[in-house]
């Protein structure tokens, strides 16, 4: 009896954390909604981009500035790396990050519960 | 502290080059161990100052990934000791050619092998300076130097279009970077600054005027062009009042 109430507690634990999981993925997708509503469309280009090179970071508005140069920086990093060096909220560089990859000049990749930004510089180990 | 250094200028003829490579040879005197980087690809300087003609690799095949930064520092013993190593720019014309005609792909790439060397240089290979002698103006190789560094040292004339665009650039440039910046007015008439009054009450004229951090005026010496840029002046007249100041302006840029 014991332990099938133990196993029932296991895949409950499983199941809130799947949950958790699912909703932390759509907090950062809302994050990028409110993000972008706030911004013009202007910032975003027709074009998509296939480069963050230092005249592109000029023309970057100075909060994606801060977020992209601080990528370059790194390599590759998560959002809570990020803000750890631009000393700004982690919910804030997560909402930046994932501007900077629908504006096309950052890639995105999940490990686990992990998202990993980075700049594709081709034919190069990242 | 281990810091990387840009020396960039606003116009050509600044005085750039005496800057970087005097600044080099002092900290070198110092004990520390020093690299002096020539990033001025459109007009390489650094190779002929040194003497050194040919190289297996150049700072352009670094940039390029087709070797390590450890082929191309070649140690350079002079009366500043065993301290000071050069990574030197390509000076043919093909090579010149070449560095211009890149586009905004390699020109990321680029920036990206400049900021790798803050853990190679730095850390693994443990330098104490970088010092990056840069093209003046707006360009993609004196920008990612400036990107890629912990302290930019502009120098700059008396000239108004030099102080004005110099004021331009660090306003609408550096500072969207959000680097270090001190300004170095050189080449001002001797007569001007001839006490040390004078030279700091000028000093303070141009931060006003420019509304930014002026870490030094030095003045202009004939016996600097007498010598033609064939040595390293610091090392060359160890006594001389321009050595003098410019181990002043040494130590300040330390401090920053």
């Amino acid at each position: 009896m014991k332990s099938r109430e133990k196993t029932l507690r296991r895949s409950e634990i499983q199941l809130l954390e799947k949950i958790k999981e699912s909703l932390d993925r759509l907090n950062e997708k809302m994050e990028v909604i409110i993000e972008l509503q706030k911004q013009e469309p202007k910032n975003i280009p027709e074009q998509l981009p296939d480069a963050l090179d230092v005249m592109t970071l000029l023309s970057l508005p100075d909060h994606l500035r801060k977020t992209a140069i601080t990528i370059c920086k790194l390599g590759r990093a998560t959002a809570d790396e990020v803000a750890e060096q631009t000393k700004r909220a982690r919910a804030v560089e997560s909402a930046y990050l994932n501007q900077l990859v629908l504006m096309g000049y950052l890639k995105k990749e999940r490990v686990g519960r992990k998202a990993y930004f980075y700049v594709e510089r081709e034919g190069e180990k990242q | 502290m281990k810091k990387i250094i840009a020396v960039h200028s606003y116009k050509g003829g600044t005085g750039k080059t005496l800057m970087s490579t005097n600044l080099a040879a002092i900290y070198a005197m110092n004990k520390h161990k020093v690299a002096l980087f020539d990033m001025d690809f459109r007009a390489p300087s650094l190779h002929a100052i040194f003497k050194v003609n040919s190289a297996k690799y150049w700072l352009n095949d670094y940039l390029n990934g087709v070797c390590n930064i450890e082929n191309v520092i070649v140690k350079c013993s002079s009366k500043a000791g065993d301290n000071l190593y050069l990574a030197l720019a390509n000076p043919s014309t093909e090579a010149i050619r070449e560095m211009a005609a890149k586009d905004r792909k390699w020109e990321m790439k680029a920036l990206g092998r400049l900021l790798s060397l803050r853990n190679t240089l730095l850390n693994d290979l443990e330098f104490d300076y970088l010092i990056m002698d840069t093209s003046p103006g707006l360009q993609y190789s004196s920008i990612n130097a400036i990107v890629s560094a912990d302290t930019v040292i502009v120098v700059t004339t008396m000239d108004i279009s030099d102080i004005e665009g110099t004021k331009r650039m660090i306003h609408e440039l550096y500072d969207l970077f959000e680097k270090k910046t001190g300004i170095i007015v050189n080449k001002v008439p001797i007569e001007m600054i001839s006490t040390l009054e004078e030279r700091e009450k000028l000093r303070k004229k141009y931060e006003e005027i420019s509304n930014l951090p002026v870490i030094d005026v030095a003045p202009c010496f004939c016996d600097v062009l007498r010598l033609g840029g064939n040595t390293i002046f610091s090392l060359e007249k160890p006594e001389h009042p321009f050595t003098k100041i410019l181990k002043e302006i040494a130590a300040k840029i330390e401090k920053l």
